[in-house]
Protein backbone atom coordinates (compact mmCIF):
# COMPACT_ATOMS: atom_id res chain seq x y z
CA UNK A 1 0.00 0.00 0.00
CA UNK A 2 2.58 2.02 0.95
CA UNK A 3 4.17 2.56 -2.52
CA UNK A 4 1.60 3.09 -4.87
CA UNK A 5 0.98 6.28 -2.35
CA UNK A 6 4.08 7.51 -2.17
CA UNK A 7 3.78 7.31 -6.34
CA UNK A 8 0.82 9.56 -6.52
CA UNK A 9 2.92 11.82 -4.38
CA UNK A 10 6.02 11.55 -7.11
CA UNK A 11 3.10 12.49 -9.10
CA UNK A 12 1.75 15.50 -8.12
CA UNK A 13 4.98 16.56 -7.36
CA UNK A 14 6.22 15.81 -10.82
CA UNK A 15 3.53 18.04 -12.12
CA UNK A 16 4.43 21.01 -9.92
CA UNK A 17 7.80 20.95 -11.18
CA UNK A 18 7.32 20.65 -14.60
CA UNK A 19 4.72 23.31 -14.59
CA UNK A 20 6.85 25.66 -12.92
CA UNK A 21 9.48 24.82 -15.68
CA UNK A 22 6.97 25.05 -18.70
CA UNK A 23 6.34 28.35 -17.26
CA UNK A 24 9.58 29.65 -17.70
CA UNK A 25 9.28 30.65 -13.68
CA UNK A 26 11.49 27.78 -12.16
CA UNK A 27 14.70 30.01 -11.54
CA UNK A 28 12.55 32.96 -9.74
CA UNK A 29 10.54 30.62 -7.93
CA UNK A 30 13.25 28.42 -6.68
CA UNK A 31 15.12 31.51 -5.25
CA UNK A 32 11.93 32.87 -3.83
CA UNK A 33 11.09 29.40 -1.84
CA UNK A 34 14.33 29.27 -0.64
CA UNK A 35 13.97 32.71 0.73
CA UNK A 36 10.97 32.01 2.60
CA UNK A 37 12.16 29.13 3.77
CA UNK A 38 15.41 29.98 4.97
CA UNK A 39 13.75 33.53 6.63
CA UNK A 40 11.91 30.94 8.76
CA UNK A 41 14.44 28.59 9.76
CA UNK A 42 17.22 30.60 10.36
CA UNK A 43 15.31 34.56 11.27
CA UNK A 44 11.45 33.66 12.60
CA UNK A 45 11.94 30.21 14.35
CA UNK A 46 14.81 31.44 16.29
CA UNK A 47 13.47 34.57 17.01
CA UNK A 48 10.68 32.59 18.07
CA UNK A 49 12.96 30.61 20.92
CA UNK A 50 14.42 33.81 22.19
CA UNK A 51 11.15 35.45 22.66
CA UNK A 52 9.77 32.07 24.16
CA UNK A 53 12.77 32.10 27.02
CA UNK A 54 11.65 35.23 28.32
CA UNK A 55 7.99 34.28 27.69
CA UNK A 56 8.55 30.81 29.49
CA UNK A 57 8.70 32.88 32.78
CA UNK A 58 5.04 34.43 32.19
CA UNK A 59 1.82 33.19 33.63
CA UNK A 60 -0.03 30.86 31.65
CA UNK A 61 -2.78 33.26 29.99
CA UNK A 62 0.19 35.66 29.19
CA UNK A 63 2.04 32.99 27.50
CA UNK A 64 -1.42 32.00 25.46
CA UNK A 65 -1.89 35.69 24.47
CA UNK A 66 1.98 35.92 23.33
CA UNK A 67 1.30 33.13 20.82
CA UNK A 68 -2.41 34.44 19.49
CA UNK A 69 -0.92 38.00 19.20
CA UNK A 70 2.02 37.31 17.62
CA UNK A 71 0.73 34.72 14.96
CA UNK A 72 -2.28 37.06 14.37
CA UNK A 73 0.28 40.07 13.50
CA UNK A 74 2.37 37.44 11.28
CA UNK A 75 -1.19 36.43 9.41
CA UNK A 76 -2.46 39.96 8.60
CA UNK A 77 1.30 41.75 8.64
CA UNK A 78 0.58 42.58 5.08
CA UNK A 79 -2.69 43.75 4.94
CA UNK A 80 -1.58 45.90 8.62
CA UNK A 81 0.99 47.63 6.59
CA UNK A 82 -1.28 48.50 3.28
CA UNK A 83 1.67 49.26 0.96
CA UNK A 84 -0.67 47.63 -1.70
CA UNK A 85 -3.16 50.55 -2.12
CA UNK A 86 -3.67 51.80 -5.02
CA UNK A 87 -4.47 56.07 -5.70
CA UNK A 88 -7.11 54.82 -8.77
CA UNK A 89 -9.24 52.13 -6.12
CA UNK A 90 -9.89 53.54 -2.70
CA UNK A 91 -11.78 50.01 -1.80
CA UNK A 92 -8.97 48.03 -1.96
CA UNK A 93 -7.42 48.36 1.85
CA UNK A 94 -9.90 50.72 2.81
CA UNK A 95 -8.68 50.70 6.57
CA UNK A 96 -6.60 52.37 9.20
CA UNK A 97 -5.23 49.17 9.83
CA UNK A 98 -2.91 49.88 12.76
CA UNK A 99 -5.21 51.02 15.26
CA UNK A 100 -7.53 48.35 14.36
CA UNK A 101 -4.83 46.13 15.19
CA UNK A 102 -3.91 47.82 18.21
CA UNK A 103 -7.83 47.44 19.04
CA UNK A 104 -8.00 43.64 18.36
CA UNK A 105 -4.40 42.66 20.65
CA UNK A 106 -5.98 45.05 23.67
CA UNK A 107 -8.96 42.82 23.64
CA UNK A 108 -6.76 40.02 23.51
CA UNK A 109 -5.02 41.46 26.20
CA UNK A 110 -8.15 42.07 28.35
CA UNK A 111 -8.85 38.22 27.81
CA UNK A 112 -5.80 37.20 29.26
CA UNK A 113 -6.13 39.55 31.96
CA UNK A 114 -9.68 38.45 32.76
CA UNK A 115 -8.26 34.35 32.81
CA UNK A 116 -5.07 35.38 34.91
CA UNK A 117 -7.72 37.01 37.65
CA UNK A 118 -10.38 34.02 37.62
CA UNK A 119 -6.79 31.87 37.63
CA UNK A 120 -5.33 33.36 40.94
CA UNK A 121 -8.76 33.51 42.43
CA UNK A 122 -9.29 30.01 41.80
CA UNK A 123 -6.03 29.07 43.36
CA UNK A 124 -6.38 31.48 46.07
CA UNK A 125 -10.21 30.00 47.15
CA UNK B 1 27.38 22.14 19.13
CA UNK B 2 24.10 20.59 19.46
CA UNK B 3 21.45 23.07 20.29
CA UNK B 4 19.09 21.91 23.25
CA UNK B 5 16.08 22.54 22.98
CA UNK B 6 14.25 22.29 26.44
CA UNK B 7 10.20 23.77 26.14
CA UNK B 8 8.31 20.67 27.83
CA UNK B 9 5.14 21.86 25.06
CA UNK B 10 6.68 19.60 22.53
CA UNK B 11 5.92 15.88 22.25
CA UNK B 12 5.53 13.73 18.89
CA UNK B 13 1.56 13.81 20.14
CA UNK B 14 1.67 17.64 19.71
CA UNK B 15 3.02 17.54 16.50
CA UNK B 16 0.80 14.41 15.34
CA UNK B 17 -2.52 16.74 16.59
CA UNK B 18 -1.06 20.01 14.58
CA UNK B 19 0.00 17.80 11.85
CA UNK B 20 -3.85 16.32 11.39
CA UNK B 21 -5.60 19.86 11.47
CA UNK B 22 -2.72 20.79 8.90
CA UNK B 23 -3.87 18.19 6.62
CA UNK B 24 -7.34 18.63 7.05
CA UNK B 25 -6.94 22.61 6.05
CA UNK B 26 -3.78 22.28 2.88
CA UNK B 27 -6.15 19.57 1.63
CA UNK B 28 -9.38 22.24 1.78
CA UNK B 29 -7.02 24.29 0.23
CA UNK B 30 -5.79 22.13 -2.56
CA UNK B 31 -9.54 21.36 -3.14
CA UNK B 32 -10.73 24.88 -3.39
CA UNK B 33 -8.03 26.06 -5.30
CA UNK B 34 -8.49 23.76 -8.27
CA UNK B 35 -11.96 24.12 -8.14
CA UNK B 36 -11.38 27.92 -8.58
CA UNK B 37 -8.45 27.16 -11.16
CA UNK B 38 -10.81 25.16 -13.66
CA UNK B 39 -13.69 27.36 -13.38
CA UNK B 40 -11.31 29.95 -14.83
CA UNK B 41 -9.59 27.91 -17.14
CA UNK B 42 -12.28 25.21 -17.64
CA UNK B 43 -11.29 22.62 -20.63
CA UNK B 44 -14.05 22.04 -23.51
CA UNK B 45 -15.18 18.68 -21.89
CA UNK B 46 -15.82 20.25 -18.74
CA UNK B 47 -19.73 21.77 -18.09
CA UNK B 48 -20.50 23.05 -14.61
CA UNK B 49 -23.87 24.19 -13.69
CA UNK B 50 -24.38 27.64 -13.27
CA UNK B 51 -26.45 27.01 -9.21
CA UNK B 52 -26.17 27.40 -6.76
CA UNK B 53 -25.88 31.17 -7.00
CA UNK B 54 -23.39 31.21 -3.80
CA UNK B 55 -21.22 28.08 -4.43
CA UNK B 56 -17.91 30.32 -5.66
CA UNK B 57 -18.08 32.90 -2.19
CA UNK B 58 -18.12 29.97 -0.27
CA UNK B 59 -15.32 27.60 -2.04
CA UNK B 60 -13.07 31.05 -2.22
CA UNK B 61 -13.98 32.38 1.07
CA UNK B 62 -13.02 28.79 2.85
CA UNK B 63 -9.65 28.87 0.43
CA UNK B 64 -8.45 32.30 1.73
CA UNK B 65 -10.05 32.46 5.16
CA UNK B 66 -9.31 29.04 5.70
CA UNK B 67 -5.66 30.23 4.84
CA UNK B 68 -5.06 32.99 6.91
CA UNK B 69 -6.73 30.60 9.57
CA UNK B 70 -4.17 28.32 9.11
CA UNK B 71 -0.73 30.59 9.68
CA UNK B 72 -0.86 30.35 13.59
CA UNK B 73 -0.90 26.79 12.90
CA UNK B 74 1.97 26.10 10.13
CA UNK B 75 3.79 28.33 12.85
CA UNK B 76 2.89 25.90 15.64
CA UNK B 77 3.60 22.76 13.80
CA UNK B 78 6.83 23.85 12.37
CA UNK B 79 8.10 24.98 15.83
CA UNK B 80 7.12 22.12 17.48
CA UNK B 81 8.93 19.76 14.98
CA UNK B 82 12.01 22.93 14.67
CA UNK B 83 14.72 20.20 16.80
CA UNK B 84 14.12 17.73 13.62
CA UNK B 85 15.64 20.65 11.35
CA UNK B 86 19.02 20.52 13.75
CA UNK B 87 18.76 16.38 14.37
CA UNK B 88 21.99 14.91 14.03
CA UNK B 89 23.71 13.50 12.16
CA UNK B 90 21.68 14.78 9.86
CA UNK B 91 21.40 12.15 7.15
CA UNK B 92 21.59 8.70 8.68
CA UNK B 93 20.88 6.90 5.51
CA UNK B 94 19.66 7.35 1.29
CA UNK B 95 16.35 6.81 2.51
CA UNK B 96 16.62 9.09 5.68
CA UNK B 97 18.28 11.89 2.98
CA UNK B 98 15.11 11.21 0.67
CA UNK B 99 12.34 11.31 3.22
CA UNK B 100 14.16 15.05 4.71
CA UNK B 101 14.13 16.03 1.08
CA UNK B 102 10.36 16.14 0.73
CA UNK B 103 9.54 17.02 4.09
CA UNK B 104 11.57 20.19 2.88
CA UNK B 105 9.54 20.92 -0.41
CA UNK B 106 6.22 20.06 2.23
CA UNK B 107 7.84 22.91 4.81
CA UNK B 108 8.73 25.55 2.03
CA UNK B 109 6.31 25.06 -0.21
CA UNK B 110 3.88 24.82 2.93
CA UNK B 111 5.27 28.65 3.69
CA UNK B 112 5.02 29.86 0.33
CA UNK B 113 1.87 29.40 -0.23
CA UNK B 114 0.75 31.00 2.58
CA UNK B 115 3.10 33.63 2.72
CA UNK B 116 2.37 34.11 -1.31
CA UNK B 117 -1.59 33.88 -0.84
CA UNK B 118 -1.57 36.37 1.92
CA UNK B 119 0.62 39.26 0.00
CA UNK B 120 -1.47 38.25 -2.98
CA UNK B 121 -4.66 39.35 -1.39
CA UNK B 122 -2.84 42.35 0.19
CA UNK B 123 -2.15 43.46 -3.59
CA UNK B 124 1.85 42.88 -2.43
CA UNK B 125 3.98 41.44 -5.41
CA UNK B 126 7.42 41.33 -4.15
CA UNK B 127 8.54 38.35 -6.68
CA UNK B 128 9.55 37.90 -10.51
CA UNK B 129 6.65 35.79 -11.80
CA UNK B 130 3.24 35.94 -11.77
CA UNK B 131 1.68 34.77 -8.92
CA UNK B 132 -1.32 32.67 -10.53
CA UNK B 133 0.91 30.37 -12.04
CA UNK B 134 3.54 29.72 -8.70
CA UNK B 135 0.71 29.95 -6.34
CA UNK B 136 -1.16 26.77 -8.49
CA UNK B 137 1.75 24.91 -9.36
CA UNK B 138 3.12 24.83 -6.12
CA UNK B 139 0.11 23.47 -4.96
CA UNK B 140 0.89 20.34 -6.75
CA UNK B 141 4.23 20.47 -5.13
CA UNK B 142 2.94 20.61 -1.84
CA UNK B 143 0.27 18.34 -1.99
CA UNK B 144 2.36 15.58 -3.35
CA UNK B 145 4.15 16.39 -0.71
CA UNK B 146 1.56 16.02 1.82
CA UNK B 147 0.61 12.83 0.82
CA UNK B 148 3.96 11.15 0.70
CA UNK B 149 4.55 12.69 4.58
CA UNK B 150 1.22 11.11 5.86
CA UNK B 151 2.23 7.82 4.52
CA UNK B 152 5.49 8.17 6.39
CA UNK B 153 3.70 9.45 9.61
CA UNK B 154 0.88 7.89 9.47
CA UNK B 155 1.78 5.17 12.01
CA UNK B 156 2.28 8.25 14.50
CA UNK B 157 -0.95 9.90 14.04
CA UNK B 158 -3.04 6.60 14.70
CA UNK B 159 -1.10 6.39 17.62
CA UNK B 160 -1.57 9.78 19.20
CA UNK B 161 -3.83 11.60 17.14
CA UNK B 162 -7.40 10.35 18.18
CA UNK B 163 -5.86 10.23 22.37
CA UNK B 164 -6.36 12.93 25.43
CA UNK B 165 -3.29 14.88 24.94
CA UNK B 166 -1.53 13.77 28.03
CA UNK B 167 -0.66 16.84 30.17
CA UNK B 168 -2.38 19.74 30.99
CA UNK B 169 -0.04 22.57 29.92
CA UNK B 170 -0.16 21.05 26.37
CA UNK B 171 -3.76 20.77 26.09
CA UNK B 172 -4.10 24.66 27.00
CA UNK B 173 -0.77 25.20 24.01
CA UNK B 174 -3.30 23.03 21.55
CA UNK B 175 -6.27 24.92 22.36
CA UNK B 176 -4.07 28.28 22.22
CA UNK B 177 -3.10 27.85 19.14
CA UNK B 178 -6.82 27.07 18.44
CA UNK B 179 -7.73 29.88 19.06
CA UNK B 180 -5.48 32.16 17.39
CA UNK B 181 -6.81 30.18 14.13
CA UNK B 182 -10.35 31.21 14.98
CA UNK B 183 -9.12 34.83 15.90
CA UNK B 184 -7.26 35.42 12.43
CA UNK B 185 -10.56 34.28 11.02
CA UNK B 186 -12.92 35.80 12.92
CA UNK B 187 -11.12 39.27 12.04
CA UNK B 188 -10.92 38.89 8.33
CA UNK B 189 -14.60 36.58 7.50
CA UNK B 190 -16.24 39.60 7.85
CA UNK B 191 -15.12 40.37 4.13
CA UNK B 192 -17.34 37.69 2.74
CA UNK B 193 -19.73 37.13 5.55
CA UNK B 194 -21.64 40.11 5.59
CA UNK B 195 -23.39 40.10 9.14
CA UNK B 196 -19.68 40.11 10.36
CA UNK B 197 -18.34 42.86 8.27
CA UNK B 198 -17.95 45.15 11.09
CA UNK B 199 -15.53 42.48 12.15
CA UNK B 200 -13.70 42.74 9.44
CA UNK B 201 -11.02 45.05 10.69
CA UNK B 202 -7.99 43.43 9.33
CA UNK B 203 -9.25 42.19 5.94
CA UNK B 204 -8.20 43.50 3.00
CA UNK B 205 -12.05 44.63 1.76
CA UNK B 206 -14.91 45.23 3.44
CA UNK B 207 -17.91 44.30 0.94
CA UNK B 208 -19.77 47.98 1.84
CA UNK B 209 -16.62 49.80 0.54
CA UNK B 210 -16.39 51.12 -3.03
CA UNK B 211 -18.55 52.96 -5.57
CA UNK B 212 -22.27 52.52 -5.09
CA UNK B 213 -21.52 50.17 -2.17
CA UNK B 214 -20.22 47.83 -3.40
CA UNK B 215 -15.74 46.61 -3.73
CA UNK B 216 -13.86 46.93 -6.91
CA UNK B 217 -11.02 44.67 -8.52
CA UNK B 218 -10.18 46.43 -11.46
CA UNK B 219 -10.68 50.06 -11.70
CA UNK B 220 -11.47 51.87 -14.97
CA UNK B 221 -8.19 53.71 -14.79
CA UNK B 222 -6.11 50.70 -14.18
CA UNK B 223 -7.82 48.92 -17.12
CA UNK B 224 -6.93 52.09 -19.28
CA UNK B 225 -10.76 51.78 -20.65
CA UNK B 226 -11.79 54.63 -22.55
CA UNK B 227 -14.62 56.67 -22.16
CA UNK B 228 -16.75 56.83 -25.74
CA UNK B 229 -19.46 58.92 -26.22
CA UNK B 230 -20.16 56.72 -29.95
CA UNK B 231 -20.39 53.71 -27.81
CA UNK B 232 -22.23 50.76 -29.10
CA UNK B 233 -22.93 47.00 -27.89
CA UNK B 234 -22.90 44.90 -30.85
CA UNK B 235 -23.93 41.40 -30.91
CA UNK B 236 -21.99 39.45 -33.72
CA UNK B 237 -20.50 35.55 -35.03
CA UNK B 238 -23.45 32.81 -35.49
CA UNK B 239 -26.02 35.08 -35.31
CA UNK B 240 -29.28 35.55 -37.63
CA UNK B 241 -29.58 39.18 -37.43
CA UNK B 242 -26.12 40.66 -35.83
CA UNK B 243 -27.16 43.74 -33.44
CA UNK B 244 -25.51 47.62 -32.97
CA UNK B 245 -26.77 49.15 -29.96
CA UNK B 246 -26.06 52.12 -28.21
CA UNK B 247 -26.82 52.53 -24.18
CA UNK B 248 -30.00 53.95 -24.68
CA UNK B 249 -31.34 51.41 -26.94
CA UNK B 250 -29.71 48.72 -24.23
CA UNK B 251 -32.38 50.84 -21.59
CA UNK B 252 -35.34 50.32 -23.78
CA UNK B 253 -35.28 46.69 -23.96
CA UNK B 254 -36.85 44.62 -21.15
CA UNK B 255 -35.44 45.45 -17.69
CA UNK B 256 -35.05 42.73 -15.24
CA UNK B 257 -33.51 43.31 -11.40
CA UNK B 258 -31.90 40.46 -9.69
CA UNK B 259 -29.48 40.22 -6.93
CA UNK B 260 -26.34 37.95 -7.09
CA UNK B 261 -22.96 38.06 -5.38
CA UNK B 262 -19.45 39.43 -7.24
CA UNK B 263 -17.25 37.12 -5.77
CA UNK B 264 -13.97 37.63 -5.83
CA UNK B 265 -10.64 35.08 -6.64
CA UNK B 266 -9.04 37.23 -3.92
CA UNK B 267 -11.49 36.11 -1.13
CA UNK B 268 -14.47 38.79 -0.70
CA UNK B 269 -17.71 38.94 -1.64
CA UNK B 270 -20.66 41.37 -1.84
CA UNK B 271 -24.27 41.07 -3.05
CA UNK B 272 -25.62 43.49 -5.47
CA UNK B 273 -29.01 44.28 -7.30
CA UNK B 274 -28.19 44.25 -10.77
CA UNK B 275 -30.80 45.78 -13.38
CA UNK B 276 -30.30 44.94 -17.05
CA UNK B 277 -31.32 43.12 -20.17
CA UNK B 278 -31.46 38.77 -19.63
CA UNK B 279 -28.49 37.70 -21.48
CA UNK B 280 -30.86 34.77 -23.28
CA UNK B 281 -32.91 37.72 -24.86
CA UNK B 282 -30.27 39.66 -26.33
CA UNK B 283 -28.93 36.11 -27.71
CA UNK B 284 -32.86 35.25 -28.71
CA UNK B 285 -33.36 38.90 -30.94
CA UNK B 286 -30.10 38.17 -32.47
CA UNK B 287 -31.25 34.62 -33.21
CA UNK B 288 -28.75 31.97 -31.97
CA UNK B 289 -29.15 28.72 -31.50
CA UNK B 290 -29.64 27.47 -27.77
CA UNK B 291 -26.52 25.49 -27.64
CA UNK B 292 -23.84 28.49 -29.04
CA UNK B 293 -20.46 29.35 -27.41
CA UNK B 294 -20.93 33.14 -26.05
CA UNK B 295 -17.79 35.18 -25.40
CA UNK B 296 -17.67 38.34 -23.83
CA UNK B 297 -15.49 40.94 -25.15
CA UNK B 298 -14.54 43.91 -22.87
CA UNK B 299 -13.35 47.05 -24.19
CA UNK B 300 -9.89 46.82 -22.40
CA UNK B 301 -7.12 46.93 -24.75
CA UNK B 302 -4.55 44.32 -22.85
CA UNK B 303 -5.25 42.03 -19.62
CA UNK B 304 -5.43 38.75 -19.02
CA UNK B 305 -9.60 38.89 -18.27
CA UNK B 306 -10.70 41.22 -21.04
CA UNK B 307 -12.50 38.62 -22.50
CA UNK B 308 -14.75 35.43 -21.00
CA UNK B 309 -16.32 32.48 -22.14
CA UNK B 310 -19.93 31.75 -21.10
CA UNK B 311 -20.94 28.78 -21.81
CA UNK B 312 -25.13 27.17 -22.73
CA UNK B 313 -25.94 26.52 -19.16
CA UNK B 314 -24.97 29.88 -18.05
CA UNK B 315 -26.22 32.34 -20.91
CA UNK B 316 -29.41 30.36 -20.74
CA UNK B 317 -29.89 30.96 -17.18
CA UNK B 318 -32.12 33.57 -16.63
CA UNK B 319 -30.15 35.22 -13.49
CA UNK B 320 -27.40 35.63 -16.84
CA UNK B 321 -27.64 39.34 -17.14
CA UNK B 322 -25.90 42.27 -19.33
CA UNK B 323 -26.42 44.86 -15.96
CA UNK B 324 -26.68 48.61 -16.79
CA UNK B 325 -27.51 49.63 -12.98
CA UNK B 326 -25.91 48.49 -9.54
CA UNK B 327 -28.28 49.26 -6.35
CA UNK B 328 -30.97 51.29 -9.13
CA UNK B 329 -27.85 53.73 -10.39
CA UNK B 330 -26.56 53.85 -13.52
CA UNK B 331 -23.05 51.66 -13.32
CA UNK B 332 -20.47 53.32 -12.20
CA UNK B 333 -17.77 53.46 -14.51
CA UNK B 334 -15.51 51.55 -12.08
CA UNK B 335 -17.83 48.58 -11.96
CA UNK B 336 -18.39 48.38 -16.07
CA UNK B 337 -20.24 51.18 -17.55
CA UNK B 338 -21.85 50.99 -19.83
CA UNK B 339 -22.88 47.40 -19.64
CA UNK B 340 -20.92 44.34 -17.60
CA UNK B 341 -21.87 40.70 -17.32
CA UNK B 342 -23.27 40.10 -14.38
CA UNK B 343 -23.94 35.66 -13.71
CA UNK B 344 -24.79 33.33 -11.31
CA UNK B 345 -21.61 30.88 -10.14
CA UNK B 346 -18.78 32.88 -11.88
CA UNK B 347 -15.54 34.05 -10.18
CA UNK B 348 -15.69 38.00 -10.19
CA UNK B 349 -12.88 38.57 -12.73
CA UNK B 350 -15.77 36.46 -15.27
CA UNK B 351 -17.95 39.04 -14.49
CA UNK B 352 -16.82 41.11 -17.72
CA UNK B 353 -16.67 44.67 -17.44
CA UNK B 354 -17.18 47.19 -20.19
CA UNK B 355 -18.31 45.20 -22.46
CA UNK B 356 -18.44 46.14 -26.11
CA UNK B 357 -19.49 42.99 -27.80
CA UNK B 358 -21.24 39.72 -27.74
CA UNK B 359 -19.92 37.09 -29.97
CA UNK B 360 -21.28 33.85 -30.76
CA UNK B 361 -19.57 30.93 -32.09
Amino acid sequence: MRYPVYALGVVFIGIGLTGLVRDGIAIGWALSFAAILLAHDLLLAPATLLVGTAVGRWAAPWRAAAIVAGTLVLATLPTVLAIGRRPDNPSILPWNYPPNLAVVLIAVAAVAAALHLKLRNTRVA
Amino acid sequence: MIPRFTSTLRSPQIAAKLGLWLGVSFTVSFATGLFSHFLQHPPIWLTWPSRPVNLYRVTQGLHVIGGIATVPLLLAKLWAVYPKLWQWPPLRSAAHGLERVFVLALVGGALFQLVTGLLNIAYIYPWPFGFLQAHYWTAYLVFGALVIHVVNEWAKVRQSAWTRVDTKERRTFLRTVAAACGLAALVTVGETVRPLAPLAVLAPRDPRVGPQGLPVNRSAAAAGVPYSAGYRLVVTGKVRTPLSLTHADLLRLRQHTIRLPIACVEGWSADGEWTGVRLRDLLALAGVAPDALVTVESLERVGYYRSSEIRPAHWNDPLALLALRLNGQILHLDHGFPVRLIAPGRPGVLQTKWISEVRVS
